[in-house]
Protein backbone atom coordinates (compact mmCIF):
# COMPACT_ATOMS: atom_id res chain seq x y z
CA UNK A 1 0.00 0.00 0.00
CA UNK A 2 1.34 3.38 -0.96
CA UNK A 3 1.21 6.14 1.62
CA UNK A 4 0.49 9.84 1.29
CA UNK A 5 3.31 12.26 2.00
CA UNK A 6 3.78 12.83 5.75
CA UNK A 7 3.75 16.39 7.00
CA UNK A 8 6.16 17.75 9.59
CA UNK A 9 5.41 21.09 11.22
CA UNK A 10 7.78 21.20 14.19
CA UNK A 11 10.92 22.15 12.27
CA UNK A 12 11.90 25.82 12.47
CA UNK A 13 13.42 27.48 9.44
CA UNK A 14 16.23 28.80 11.63
CA UNK A 15 17.12 25.21 12.64
CA UNK A 16 17.49 24.27 8.99
CA UNK A 17 19.77 27.24 8.46
CA UNK A 18 22.01 26.62 11.43
CA UNK A 19 22.40 22.85 11.02
CA UNK A 20 20.17 20.84 8.67
CA UNK A 21 22.00 17.55 9.17
CA UNK A 22 20.18 16.25 12.29
CA UNK A 23 16.91 17.20 10.56
CA UNK A 24 17.96 15.36 7.41
CA UNK A 25 18.69 12.26 9.44
CA UNK A 26 15.27 12.38 11.02
CA UNK A 27 13.58 12.83 7.61
CA UNK A 28 15.65 10.08 5.99
CA UNK A 29 14.63 7.63 8.69
CA UNK A 30 11.00 8.70 8.51
CA UNK A 31 9.99 8.29 4.85
CA UNK A 32 11.19 8.75 1.26
CA UNK A 33 9.47 12.15 0.99
CA UNK A 34 8.30 14.35 3.87
CA UNK A 35 6.53 17.68 3.55
CA UNK A 36 8.33 20.18 5.76
CA UNK A 37 6.13 23.17 6.44
CA UNK A 38 9.00 25.55 7.11
CA UNK A 39 10.46 24.74 3.68
CA UNK A 40 7.07 24.57 1.92
CA UNK A 41 8.33 21.55 0.00
CA UNK A 42 8.23 17.77 0.20
CA UNK A 43 11.87 16.93 0.89
CA UNK A 44 13.51 13.84 -0.58
CA UNK A 45 16.55 12.84 1.44
CA UNK A 46 17.63 9.29 0.53
CA UNK A 47 20.39 8.70 -1.99
CA UNK A 48 18.64 6.05 -4.08
CA UNK A 49 15.40 8.00 -4.34
CA UNK A 50 17.19 11.08 -5.66
CA UNK A 51 19.03 8.94 -8.21
CA UNK A 52 15.71 7.47 -9.35
CA UNK A 53 14.19 10.93 -9.68
CA UNK A 54 17.12 12.34 -11.63
CA UNK A 55 16.91 9.51 -14.15
CA UNK A 56 13.29 10.35 -14.97
CA UNK A 57 13.09 14.00 -15.95
CA UNK A 58 9.73 13.58 -17.63
CA UNK A 59 8.04 12.74 -14.36
CA UNK A 60 10.26 15.06 -12.32
CA UNK A 61 10.70 18.23 -14.33
CA UNK A 62 13.06 21.14 -13.83
CA UNK A 63 10.85 23.54 -15.73
CA UNK A 64 8.47 25.38 -13.48
CA UNK A 65 5.96 28.00 -14.58
CA UNK A 66 5.91 29.74 -11.21
CA UNK A 67 9.65 29.64 -10.68
CA UNK A 68 11.18 32.65 -8.99
CA UNK A 69 14.44 31.92 -10.80
CA UNK A 70 12.66 32.64 -14.08
CA UNK A 71 11.18 35.83 -12.71
CA UNK A 72 14.50 37.15 -11.47
CA UNK A 73 16.86 35.88 -14.16
CA UNK A 74 14.75 35.13 -17.21
CA UNK A 75 14.33 31.70 -18.80
CA UNK A 76 17.54 29.91 -17.87
CA UNK A 77 18.60 26.43 -18.94
CA UNK A 78 18.43 25.36 -15.31
CA UNK A 79 14.65 25.51 -15.54
CA UNK A 80 14.32 23.81 -18.93
CA UNK A 81 14.13 20.15 -19.88
CA UNK A 82 14.86 17.89 -22.80
CA UNK A 83 16.14 19.29 -26.08
CA UNK A 84 15.62 22.95 -25.10
CA UNK A 85 17.98 22.41 -22.16
CA UNK A 86 20.42 20.23 -24.07
CA UNK A 87 20.86 22.73 -26.86
CA UNK A 88 21.71 25.63 -24.58
CA UNK A 89 23.96 23.42 -22.51
CA UNK A 90 25.87 22.25 -25.57
CA UNK A 91 26.50 25.87 -26.51
CA UNK A 92 28.50 26.53 -23.33
CA UNK A 93 30.04 23.08 -22.92
CA UNK A 94 33.24 23.88 -24.76
CA UNK A 95 34.21 26.46 -22.12
CA UNK A 96 33.95 23.80 -19.41
CA UNK A 97 35.70 20.88 -21.11
CA UNK A 98 38.46 19.26 -19.10
CA UNK A 99 40.83 19.94 -22.00
CA UNK A 100 39.95 23.64 -22.11
CA UNK A 101 40.40 23.82 -18.35
CA UNK A 102 43.81 22.19 -18.46
CA UNK A 103 45.14 24.15 -21.42
CA UNK A 104 43.54 27.50 -20.85
CA UNK A 105 41.93 28.16 -17.47
CA UNK A 106 44.36 26.40 -15.14
CA UNK A 107 47.20 28.88 -15.69
CA UNK A 108 44.86 31.82 -15.17
CA UNK A 109 43.41 30.37 -11.99
CA UNK A 110 46.91 29.69 -10.72
CA UNK A 111 47.92 33.31 -11.29
CA UNK A 112 44.90 34.61 -9.36
CA UNK A 113 45.47 32.17 -6.51
CA UNK A 114 49.15 33.06 -6.34
CA UNK A 115 48.36 36.77 -6.19
CA UNK A 116 45.76 36.39 -3.42
CA UNK A 117 47.96 34.16 -1.28
CA UNK A 118 50.94 36.50 -1.77
CA UNK A 119 48.82 39.36 -0.47
CA UNK A 120 48.21 37.68 2.89
CA UNK A 121 51.37 35.60 3.21
CA UNK A 122 53.14 37.96 5.62
CA UNK A 123 50.09 38.57 7.83
CA UNK A 124 50.27 35.39 9.91
CA UNK A 125 46.51 35.14 10.23
CA UNK A 126 43.37 35.74 8.18
CA UNK A 127 39.75 34.85 7.76
CA UNK A 128 39.96 32.74 4.62
CA UNK A 129 36.42 33.61 3.61
CA UNK A 130 37.23 37.24 2.76
CA UNK A 131 40.94 36.90 2.25
CA UNK A 132 40.93 34.05 -0.22
CA UNK A 133 37.79 32.05 -1.00
CA UNK A 134 35.40 34.86 -1.94
CA UNK A 135 37.79 36.86 -4.16
CA UNK A 136 39.18 33.68 -5.70
CA UNK A 137 35.78 32.33 -6.73
CA UNK A 138 34.67 35.70 -8.02
CA UNK A 139 37.81 36.51 -10.00
CA UNK A 140 37.85 33.02 -11.53
CA UNK A 141 34.23 33.41 -12.59
CA UNK A 142 34.89 36.83 -14.16
CA UNK A 143 37.63 35.24 -16.29
CA UNK A 144 35.56 32.21 -17.14
CA UNK A 145 32.56 34.25 -18.26
CA UNK A 146 34.70 36.73 -20.19
CA UNK A 147 33.55 39.88 -18.35
CA UNK A 148 35.76 42.96 -18.27
CA UNK A 149 36.03 45.88 -15.87
CA UNK A 150 33.92 44.21 -13.21
CA UNK A 151 35.40 44.05 -9.70
CA UNK A 152 35.21 40.86 -7.68
CA UNK A 153 33.15 42.64 -5.06
CA UNK A 154 30.60 43.72 -7.66
CA UNK A 155 30.23 40.24 -9.09
CA UNK A 156 29.90 38.79 -5.59
CA UNK A 157 27.21 41.34 -4.78
CA UNK A 158 25.29 40.54 -7.98
CA UNK A 159 25.53 36.85 -7.28
CA UNK A 160 24.14 37.22 -3.77
CA UNK A 161 21.37 39.59 -4.89
CA UNK A 162 20.27 37.23 -7.69
CA UNK A 163 20.21 34.23 -5.39
CA UNK A 164 18.35 36.11 -2.68
CA UNK A 165 15.84 37.16 -5.33
CA UNK A 166 15.43 33.59 -6.52
CA UNK A 167 14.74 32.49 -2.94
CA UNK A 168 12.49 35.41 -2.07
CA UNK A 169 9.38 33.34 -1.39
CA UNK A 170 7.91 35.93 0.96
CA UNK A 171 8.09 38.63 -1.75
CA UNK A 172 10.17 41.09 0.30
CA UNK A 173 10.22 44.28 -1.86
CA UNK A 174 13.74 45.24 -0.80
CA UNK A 175 15.15 41.89 -1.91
CA UNK A 176 13.28 42.16 -5.22
CA UNK A 177 14.65 45.63 -5.79
CA UNK A 178 18.21 44.49 -5.18
CA UNK A 179 17.78 41.53 -7.53
CA UNK A 180 16.39 43.80 -10.25
CA UNK A 181 19.31 46.17 -9.85
CA UNK A 182 21.80 43.29 -10.04
CA UNK A 183 20.09 41.91 -13.14
CA UNK A 184 20.42 45.31 -14.84
CA UNK A 185 24.09 45.44 -13.86
CA UNK A 186 24.74 42.03 -15.37
CA UNK A 187 22.93 42.98 -18.60
CA UNK A 188 25.06 46.10 -18.94
CA UNK A 189 28.26 44.17 -18.27
CA UNK A 190 27.29 41.68 -21.01
CA UNK A 191 26.47 44.46 -23.47
CA UNK A 192 29.89 45.97 -22.88
CA UNK A 193 31.78 42.88 -24.10
CA UNK A 194 29.48 40.84 -26.33
CA UNK A 195 30.54 42.34 -29.66
CA UNK A 196 34.18 41.80 -28.73
CA UNK A 197 33.55 38.12 -27.98
CA UNK A 198 31.72 37.71 -31.27
CA UNK A 199 34.71 39.05 -33.16
CA UNK A 200 37.37 37.34 -31.05
CA UNK A 201 36.37 33.73 -30.43
CA UNK A 202 38.00 32.46 -27.24
CA UNK A 203 37.30 29.88 -24.52
CA UNK A 204 35.19 32.22 -22.34
CA UNK A 205 31.53 31.35 -21.79
CA UNK A 206 30.25 34.51 -23.50
CA UNK A 207 32.29 33.68 -26.57
CA UNK A 208 30.98 30.10 -26.60
CA UNK A 209 27.42 31.38 -26.37
CA UNK A 210 27.67 33.65 -29.42
CA UNK A 211 29.94 31.47 -31.50
CA UNK A 212 28.28 28.08 -30.90
CA UNK A 213 26.84 26.00 -33.72
CA UNK A 214 23.43 27.06 -32.42
CA UNK A 215 24.24 30.46 -30.91
CA UNK A 216 22.10 31.77 -28.10
CA UNK A 217 20.03 34.90 -28.63
CA UNK A 218 20.44 37.90 -26.32
CA UNK A 219 17.60 36.82 -24.05
CA UNK A 220 19.13 33.37 -23.58
CA UNK A 221 22.57 34.83 -23.01
CA UNK A 222 21.33 37.22 -20.35
CA UNK A 223 19.36 34.58 -18.50
CA UNK A 224 22.06 31.93 -18.59
CA UNK A 225 24.87 34.28 -17.58
CA UNK A 226 22.75 35.26 -14.59
CA UNK A 227 22.17 31.68 -13.58
CA UNK A 228 25.89 30.97 -13.85
CA UNK A 229 26.68 34.05 -11.74
CA UNK A 230 24.04 33.10 -9.19
CA UNK A 231 25.04 29.47 -9.10
CA UNK A 232 28.75 29.51 -9.93
CA UNK A 233 30.29 31.65 -7.26
CA UNK A 234 29.24 30.23 -3.92
CA UNK A 235 30.11 26.67 -4.76
CA UNK A 236 33.84 27.06 -5.44
CA UNK A 237 34.04 29.59 -2.61
CA UNK A 238 32.37 27.27 -0.13
CA UNK A 239 34.23 24.16 -1.22
CA UNK A 240 37.61 25.91 -0.90
CA UNK A 241 36.67 26.54 2.72
CA UNK A 242 35.13 23.12 3.44
CA UNK A 243 38.13 21.29 2.03
CA UNK A 244 40.48 23.49 4.05
CA UNK A 245 38.40 23.00 7.19
CA UNK A 246 38.20 19.24 6.68
CA UNK A 247 41.95 18.88 6.40
CA UNK A 248 42.77 21.32 9.22
CA UNK A 249 40.44 19.38 11.51
CA UNK A 250 41.98 16.02 10.61
CA UNK A 251 45.77 16.26 10.94
CA UNK A 252 46.47 12.64 9.96
CA UNK A 253 44.55 12.93 6.72
CA UNK A 254 46.19 16.23 6.04
CA UNK A 255 49.64 14.72 6.49
CA UNK A 256 48.83 11.92 4.06
CA UNK A 257 47.45 14.28 1.43
CA UNK A 258 50.49 16.54 1.75
CA UNK A 259 52.76 13.52 1.36
CA UNK A 260 50.88 12.21 -1.65
CA UNK A 261 49.45 14.96 -3.89
CA UNK A 262 47.55 12.36 -5.93
CA UNK A 263 45.11 12.30 -3.02
CA UNK A 264 43.95 15.89 -3.60
CA UNK A 265 41.13 14.92 -5.97
CA UNK A 266 39.80 12.40 -3.42
CA UNK A 267 40.02 15.01 -0.68
CA UNK A 268 38.04 17.44 -2.83
CA UNK A 269 35.27 14.92 -3.57
CA UNK A 270 35.05 14.11 0.13
CA UNK A 271 34.79 17.79 1.07
CA UNK A 272 31.80 18.36 -1.22
CA UNK A 273 30.16 15.17 -0.02
CA UNK A 274 30.69 16.19 3.62
CA UNK A 275 29.38 19.75 3.24
CA UNK A 276 27.62 19.99 -0.11
CA UNK A 277 27.63 23.64 -1.27
CA UNK A 278 24.24 23.19 -2.96
CA UNK A 279 22.24 21.32 -0.37
CA UNK A 280 18.84 21.25 -2.03
CA UNK A 281 17.28 21.97 -5.40
CA UNK A 282 13.67 21.73 -6.55
CA UNK A 283 11.82 19.55 -9.02
CA UNK A 284 8.16 19.55 -10.11
CA UNK A 285 6.14 16.34 -10.25
CA UNK A 286 4.34 16.17 -13.61
CA UNK A 287 2.10 13.11 -13.05
CA UNK A 288 0.82 11.01 -10.17
CA UNK A 289 3.62 8.65 -9.27
CA UNK A 290 4.87 6.43 -6.47
CA UNK A 291 8.30 7.04 -5.01
CA UNK A 292 9.45 4.07 -2.90
CA UNK A 293 5.91 3.58 -1.63
CA UNK A 294 4.97 7.23 -1.20
CA UNK A 295 2.29 8.74 -3.41
CA UNK A 296 3.30 11.95 -5.11
CA UNK A 297 0.76 13.91 -7.08
CA UNK A 298 1.01 15.87 -10.30
CA UNK A 299 1.90 19.45 -9.42
CA UNK A 300 3.73 18.60 -6.18
CA UNK A 301 6.87 20.62 -5.59
CA UNK A 302 9.65 18.49 -4.19
CA UNK A 303 13.09 19.41 -2.89
CA UNK A 304 15.95 17.05 -3.59
CA UNK A 305 18.23 17.29 -0.56
CA UNK A 306 21.51 16.13 -2.05
CA UNK A 307 23.25 17.22 1.15
CA UNK A 308 21.11 14.69 3.01
CA UNK A 309 21.71 11.97 0.40
CA UNK A 310 25.44 12.56 0.71
CA UNK A 311 25.17 11.64 4.40
CA UNK A 312 22.77 8.74 3.90
CA UNK A 313 24.08 5.99 6.18
CA UNK A 314 22.54 3.39 3.89
CA UNK A 315 25.35 4.35 1.57
CA UNK A 316 28.17 6.05 3.48
CA UNK A 317 29.51 4.58 6.72
CA UNK A 318 29.95 7.21 9.49
CA UNK A 319 28.57 9.79 7.08
CA UNK A 320 29.17 12.80 9.33
CA UNK A 321 32.93 12.26 9.38
CA UNK A 322 35.28 13.87 6.89
CA UNK A 323 37.24 10.87 5.63
CA UNK A 324 39.36 11.15 2.52
CA UNK A 325 39.97 7.41 2.66
CA UNK A 326 36.39 6.19 2.63
CA UNK A 327 35.69 3.68 -0.16
CA UNK A 328 35.34 5.62 -3.39
CA UNK A 329 31.78 5.86 -4.60
CA UNK A 330 29.70 8.48 -6.30
CA UNK A 331 28.11 11.32 -4.34
CA UNK A 332 25.44 13.78 -5.38
CA UNK A 333 27.16 17.10 -4.69
CA UNK A 334 27.12 17.93 -8.41
CA UNK A 335 23.60 16.61 -8.84
CA UNK A 336 22.81 13.87 -11.35
CA UNK A 337 21.13 13.53 -14.70
CA UNK A 338 21.02 16.03 -17.55
CA UNK A 339 21.51 18.95 -15.15
CA UNK A 340 24.70 17.47 -13.69
CA UNK A 341 26.83 20.47 -12.75
CA UNK A 342 28.39 21.94 -15.89
CA UNK A 343 31.14 23.45 -13.76
CA UNK A 344 32.15 20.22 -12.02
CA UNK A 345 35.51 19.94 -13.77
CA UNK A 346 36.29 23.61 -13.28
CA UNK A 347 35.62 23.19 -9.56
CA UNK A 348 37.74 20.05 -9.34
CA UNK A 349 40.67 21.81 -10.95
CA UNK A 350 40.25 25.19 -9.29
CA UNK A 351 39.60 24.00 -5.75
CA UNK A 352 41.12 20.55 -5.55
CA UNK A 353 44.16 21.02 -7.76
CA UNK A 354 45.09 24.69 -7.52
CA UNK A 355 43.85 26.85 -4.66
CA UNK A 356 43.78 24.58 -1.63
CA UNK A 357 47.03 22.70 -2.44
CA UNK A 358 48.74 26.08 -2.97
CA UNK A 359 47.36 27.37 0.31
CA UNK A 360 48.69 24.41 2.30
CA UNK A 361 52.08 24.43 0.65
CA UNK A 362 52.64 28.18 0.94
CA UNK A 363 51.39 28.95 4.47
CA UNK A 364 53.55 27.03 6.93
CA UNK A 365 51.92 25.25 9.82
CA UNK A 366 48.49 26.46 8.74
CA UNK A 367 46.07 25.90 11.62
CA UNK A 368 42.61 26.69 12.96
CA UNK A 369 42.32 29.29 15.70
CA UNK A 370 40.85 27.82 18.89
CA UNK A 371 39.86 31.33 20.00
CA UNK A 372 37.90 31.95 16.78
CA UNK A 373 36.10 28.83 15.60
CA UNK A 374 34.85 28.42 12.03
CA UNK A 375 31.18 29.17 11.45
CA UNK A 376 29.08 27.19 8.96
CA UNK A 377 25.66 28.32 7.83
CA UNK A 378 22.81 27.62 5.43
CA UNK A 379 20.87 24.70 4.01
CA UNK A 380 19.86 25.37 0.37
CA UNK A 381 23.37 26.76 0.03
CA UNK A 382 25.69 25.76 2.84
CA UNK A 383 29.29 26.44 3.67
CA UNK A 384 31.67 28.07 6.12
CA UNK A 385 30.87 31.77 6.41
CA UNK A 386 33.97 32.39 8.48
CA UNK A 387 37.20 30.39 8.65
CA UNK A 388 39.82 32.14 10.80
CA UNK A 389 43.27 30.57 10.50
CA UNK A 390 46.83 31.33 11.55
CA UNK A 391 50.23 30.27 10.21
CA UNK A 392 53.94 30.69 10.98
CA UNK A 393 55.88 33.60 9.55
CA UNK B 1 18.53 -7.37 -31.52
CA UNK B 2 22.30 -7.46 -31.08
CA UNK B 3 23.83 -9.19 -28.06
CA UNK B 4 26.40 -7.37 -25.95
CA UNK B 5 28.39 -9.01 -23.17
CA UNK B 6 29.38 -6.89 -20.20
CA UNK B 7 32.28 -8.18 -18.10
CA UNK B 8 32.65 -6.70 -14.63
CA UNK B 9 35.98 -5.95 -13.00
CA UNK B 10 35.60 -9.21 -11.02
CA UNK B 11 35.23 -11.10 -14.30
CA UNK B 12 31.50 -11.79 -14.10
CA UNK B 13 29.85 -11.99 -17.52
CA UNK B 14 26.42 -10.57 -18.35
CA UNK B 15 25.20 -11.24 -21.89
CA UNK B 16 22.23 -9.04 -22.77
CA UNK B 17 20.20 -8.23 -25.83
CA UNK B 18 20.35 -4.54 -26.58
CA UNK B 19 17.81 -2.34 -28.28
CA UNK B 20 19.16 -0.58 -31.37
CA UNK B 21 19.61 3.16 -31.06
CA UNK B 22 19.96 3.24 -27.26
CA UNK B 23 23.32 4.03 -25.72
CA UNK B 24 25.40 1.23 -24.23
CA UNK B 25 25.23 3.12 -20.91
CA UNK B 26 21.42 3.03 -20.99
CA UNK B 27 21.47 -0.70 -21.69
CA UNK B 28 23.83 -1.29 -18.75
CA UNK B 29 21.58 0.65 -16.36
CA UNK B 30 18.42 -0.96 -17.63
CA UNK B 31 19.87 -4.46 -17.16
CA UNK B 32 21.30 -3.57 -13.74
CA UNK B 33 24.88 -4.26 -14.72
CA UNK B 34 26.99 -3.21 -11.74
CA UNK B 35 29.82 -0.72 -12.23
CA UNK B 36 28.34 1.72 -14.72
CA UNK B 37 27.39 4.78 -12.67
CA UNK B 38 26.46 7.40 -15.28
CA UNK B 39 26.01 10.33 -12.92
CA UNK B 40 25.12 12.77 -15.70
CA UNK B 41 22.73 10.41 -17.45
CA UNK B 42 24.40 10.65 -20.82
CA UNK B 43 25.40 14.30 -21.05
CA UNK B 44 29.07 13.35 -21.49
CA UNK B 45 29.84 15.48 -18.44
CA UNK B 46 30.75 13.09 -15.65
CA UNK B 47 33.00 10.33 -17.07
CA UNK B 48 31.42 7.76 -14.72
CA UNK B 49 30.16 5.57 -17.57
CA UNK B 50 33.69 4.76 -18.73
CA UNK B 51 34.14 1.25 -20.20
CA UNK B 52 36.72 -0.66 -22.22
CA UNK B 53 35.31 -1.69 -25.59
CA UNK B 54 36.38 -4.70 -27.62
CA UNK B 55 39.00 -3.25 -30.05
CA UNK B 56 37.68 -5.48 -32.86
CA UNK B 57 34.58 -3.27 -32.91
CA UNK B 58 36.37 0.09 -32.89
CA UNK B 59 35.47 0.85 -36.51
CA UNK B 60 31.86 -0.22 -36.03
CA UNK B 61 31.52 2.02 -32.97
CA UNK B 62 32.90 5.05 -34.78
CA UNK B 63 35.45 7.68 -33.84
CA UNK B 64 35.81 9.35 -30.43
CA UNK B 65 34.48 12.91 -30.31
CA UNK B 66 36.77 15.71 -29.15
CA UNK B 67 34.75 16.35 -26.02
CA UNK B 68 34.52 12.64 -25.22
CA UNK B 69 38.26 12.34 -25.60
CA UNK B 70 38.88 15.24 -23.20
CA UNK B 71 36.59 13.65 -20.70
CA UNK B 72 38.34 10.29 -20.97
CA UNK B 73 41.51 11.93 -19.66
CA UNK B 74 39.72 12.30 -16.33
CA UNK B 75 38.35 8.83 -15.70
CA UNK B 76 38.86 7.23 -12.29
CA UNK B 77 40.28 4.04 -13.82
CA UNK B 78 43.17 4.40 -16.26
CA UNK B 79 42.38 5.41 -19.82
CA UNK B 80 43.35 2.84 -22.43
CA UNK B 81 43.17 2.87 -26.23
CA UNK B 82 39.89 0.95 -26.01
CA UNK B 83 38.34 3.39 -23.49
CA UNK B 84 35.03 5.03 -24.37
CA UNK B 85 32.21 6.77 -22.57
CA UNK B 86 29.48 4.19 -22.87
CA UNK B 87 26.83 6.93 -23.04
CA UNK B 88 28.34 8.07 -26.34
CA UNK B 89 28.21 4.64 -28.00
CA UNK B 90 24.95 3.75 -29.77
CA UNK B 91 23.81 0.17 -30.12
CA UNK B 92 23.72 -0.99 -33.75
CA UNK B 93 23.50 -4.33 -35.55
CA UNK B 94 27.21 -4.10 -36.28
CA UNK B 95 27.92 -4.34 -32.53
CA UNK B 96 26.41 -7.81 -32.22
CA UNK B 97 28.77 -10.05 -30.23
CA UNK B 98 30.80 -7.18 -28.73
CA UNK B 99 32.26 -7.43 -25.23
CA UNK B 100 32.46 -4.43 -22.92
CA UNK B 101 34.75 -4.51 -19.88
CA UNK B 102 33.67 -2.42 -16.93
CA UNK B 103 36.50 -0.76 -14.99
CA UNK B 104 37.05 -1.32 -11.27
CA UNK B 105 36.18 2.25 -10.27
CA UNK B 106 34.26 5.09 -11.89
S1 LIG C 1 26.91 9.20 -18.35
FE1 LIG C 1 28.12 10.91 -17.75
S2 LIG C 1 29.67 10.87 -19.22
FE2 LIG C 1 28.46 9.21 -19.79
Amino acid sequence: MAHAVLVVSDIAFSDLLSDPYPIYKRLRDMAPAVYVEAARLALVTRFDDIMTIERDCETFASSNPGSLVNKVMGHTMMRKDGEAHAMERRAIEVSFRPGTIKNHWAARFEAISDRLISQIESDGEADLFDALAAPMASLALIELLGLKDVSWQTLARWSQALMDGAGNYSGDPEISARATEAAAGVDAAIDAVLAWHRENPNPAVLSSMVNAEHPMNLEQIRANIKVIIGGGLNEPRDSILSLTLGLLSNPLQRAEVMANPDLWPLAFEEAVRWISPIGMYPRRVTRDVELSGVKLRAGDQIGLCVAAANRDDRRFANPDNFDVFRPKQPHLAFGAGPHFCAGAWVARQLVGRIVVPMLFSRLKNLRLRPDAPARIHGWVFRGPVSLPVAWDL
Amino acid sequence: MPTITFITAEGKQHAVTAEIGRSVMEIALEKNIPGVVAECNGSAACATCHCYFDPAFAAAIGPIGEHESDMLDFTASPRRPESRLSCQVRVADALDGMTVHIPAVQ
